[in-house]
């Protein structure tokens, strides 16, 4: 029972008053940029990077994370009341829960997505504790084909698996190393596509990219597509409580939301859409009445909120225990981690226990405070969603501009900005998905010195990462999921 | 003949041209390979021919009809406004060009006059007034918060 141990050392560290501050800062700026369209938690915690050089690692990274969850607590607000999905994972929400809220049954939806991220969240930060330690036992043992390997399988799996093309998302993916080639190689200390500009040297930042493809391509996108029409902003009537038959609806999606969510986040794959559609089309199938659902009914709120709230805790399986971020906002957090010249894996479980626990601990911490922030206050952010369109966006960009400027003071990158978000208004005309491209630049270089470091093992072979049993069926299983879809669709139209 | 999209060409011909500039650029970058027998240009090679596979799919998929599982239709459907656009575009341009001149404040007020004016906003004195209270909040909270300075331009001294 080590783990429970080592799990009271990391309470003893997120709560300590200092950090509660930071889960307390965190989770209510994840609810606010949750709520408000256009800011999600990958731009938010990449806005807030430059204080990782003002506070220590455990604090920033409590609180990080507190905007990563906050941000799943708060979209569903916005997904419920404005049916305008704040994220890709909140589709479902915003298809049962509008309709909810039309038949003025806002508060039990709300209600319902609240607690029901909070059950998800526990487990499922329950789950990543046992799971955890488990992991990193096997982790140990990896080698840099095994690395190389898995961060292959997360490539293909973030870029031609998500998404509605493959093809398209392979290229944002490529897209995404190019970017990351930028600056001086580790190994070999030689410039790459740097043409003797000195903001190029130290590397292209994580902010201007996230914020360039995030804030700028989707305000740039928004303001040439808006229409005059204006949303409507569905009313809370009444209390938000639910009723004694609203709990015994929702009870049962909320468990078999998470048991759906959290293993699909928790694998090198990720994606916190595929789960909450699978707990949609479950709750369907298991409902006494499914007729009811497209017209409102709670299971297809319940289900869907519980199974995303537990696959993003899944996420962090993976990137905790091996590096490996399968998300945007993953990446982010990964970029973070190293801020402070860490990197997530084994080796940190070791040498950095506190750090890791604490953040872990903090977990469970911040599901609560959400749960007090989503429920009593829910009226506050409400009000949030009436900021009109101009003076919230403006505001979105001055935060951008400020965050990618103080970076590193310099006028260069408020230009490459611009460019970026000029990549990122057509990768939205013409539907790129853009999470492939950070997590492309972000880990494209770990990977490179993933697979010279095999290579210098042994010898310059390229064989050794198919002689490895482990790092051989990881690619055997990369290859598959590349090509087997493609391979199947062309035998099935041949058949035909 | 099937219709062929000019927006989506020109991306995957874009998409072609990154691929060779990147191609063309790695022949520049010295290759001290080491003991990996992979050196620093190996990569970009290959990341190189990975676009350019990418973007020979891509011009094969707009000759055959159009980007796959993409409803241009619907994006046709909404007009574009590109003066919405420019807008934007010179809002944040100026901001570039003005930050270590005119200083944090005064460029941003105008990055947010501008971009409100892109949605639609005329109304620029409560615009203006809004930009600079968010402005001041922002560098009080830098300046005395943090200690990270934020450019002072003309309000040097003031605050």
């Amino acid at each position: 029972m080590e783990v429970w141990n080592l799990l009271l050392q990391g309470f003893g560290v997120a709560l300590q008053p200092i950090n509660l501050g930071w889960a307390l800062v965190g989770v209510t700026l994840g609810t606010i940029v949750g709520v408000l369209p256009g800011l999600g938690p990958a731009v938010s915690i990449a806005l807030l990077l430059p204080l990782t050089t003002k506070i220590d690692a455990a604090g920033a990274l409590i609180m990080f994370a507190g905007i990563y969850y906050g941000a799943m607590y708060g979209g569903s607000t916005t997904s419920i009341l404005l049916n305008t999905p704040g994220e890709s994972a909140t589709i479902v929400t915003a298809m049962e829960g509008n309709q909810m809220a039309k038949r003025g049954r806002a508060g039990p939806a709300l209600c319902t997505a609240a607690v029901g991220s909070f059950v998800a969240g526990t487990i499922a930060t329950v789950l990543l504790t046992v799971l955890a330690p488990q992991v990193v036992d096997l982790a140990i043992r990896f080698g840099p084909p095994e690395y190389f390997a898995l961060m292959m399988l997360a490539f293909i799996t973030v870029s031609a698996v998500l998404g509605n093309s493959p093809l398209r998302g392979l290229t944002a993916l490529f897209v995404g190393l190019a970017i990351g080639i930028v600056g001086i190689e580790n190994q070999s200390g030689q410039a790459r596509f740097v043409f003797g500009v000195p903001q190029l040297a130290d590397g292209i930042e994580v902010v201007t990219i996230a914020v360039g493809l995030f804030a700028v391509g989707e305000t740039l996108y928004l303001a040439s597509k808006l229409n005059s029409a204006v949303d409507k902003i569905e009313s809370v009537k009444g209390s938000i409580m639910m009723t004694r038959d609203d709990w015994k609806r929702s009870w049962k999606p909320w468990l078999r939301g998470t048991a759906i969510g959290f293993p699909i986040g928790a694998m090198p794959a990720g994606g916190a859409e595929i789960p909450t559609f699978l707990s949609y089309g479950m709750e369907k199938k298991l409902a006494k009445n499914p007729e009811e659902f497209g017209k409102g009914a709670i299971e297809g709120v319940a289900g869907p909120e519980a199974a995303n709230n537990a696959s993003s805790t899944g996420v962090m399986v993976p990137l905790l225990t091996l590096g490996l971020p399968t998300s945007a906002t993953a990446a982010i957090l990964l970029a973070a981690f190293q801020q402070y010249g860490l990197q997530p894996g084994p080796l940190l479980f070791e040498t950095n226990p506190a750090l890791v626990w604490g953040l872990i601990a903090s977990f469970y911490v911040g599901n609560v405070m959400l749960l007090v922030l989503n429920l009593p206050l829910i009226g506050i952010w409400i009000k949030l969603l009436e900021i009109p369109r101009p003076q919230l966006y403006a505001g979105i960009l001055v935060f951008a501009a400020m965050g990618v400027y103080g970076m590193r003071q310099s006028a260069f990158d408020v230009f490459l900005l611009y460019v970026i978000g000029c990549m990122g208004f057509l990768m939205r005309r013409y539907d790129f998905p853009a999470a492939p491209v950070l997590i492309g630049m972000i880990l494209g270089p770990l990977a490179e010195e993933q697979m010279r470091r095999s290579l210098a093992i042994s010898q310059g072979s390229p064989l050794v990462f198919f002689e490895r049993p482990l790092s051989g069926s990881i690619l055997a299983l990369t290859i598959v999921i590349l090509v087997g879809p493609w391979i199947w669709n062309t035998l099935r139209k041949r058949s035909k | 003949m099937k219709t062929i999209h000019k927006g989506q060409l020109a991306v995957a011909l874009g998409v072609a041209a990154l691929g060779i500039a990147i191609f063309v650029g790695a022949s520049f970058i010295p290759d001290a390979a080491g003991y990996s027998t992979v050196g620093p240009a190996a990569i970009p090679r290959l990341v190189a021919v990975g676009l350019l596979v990418a973007a020979a799919a891509l011009l094969w998929e707009v000759l055959r009809g159009g980007f796959r599982h993409h409803d241009e239709a619907a994006e046709r459907a909404l007009p574009t406004h590109w003066a919405a656009f420019i807008w934007i575009s010179v809002a944040i341009l100026s901001y570039g060009i003005l930050i270590e001149h005119a200083g944090f404040i005064l460029s941003s007020v105008l990055l947010y006059v501008l971009t409100a004016a892109g949605f639609g906003s005329r109304r620029w004195g409560l615009n203006a007034a809004i930009g600079a209270v968010i402005a001041v909040i922002i560098y009080v909270a830098f300046q005395r918060g943090l200690g990270l300075s934020l450019p002072a331009g003309v309000f040097k001294g003031l605050l």
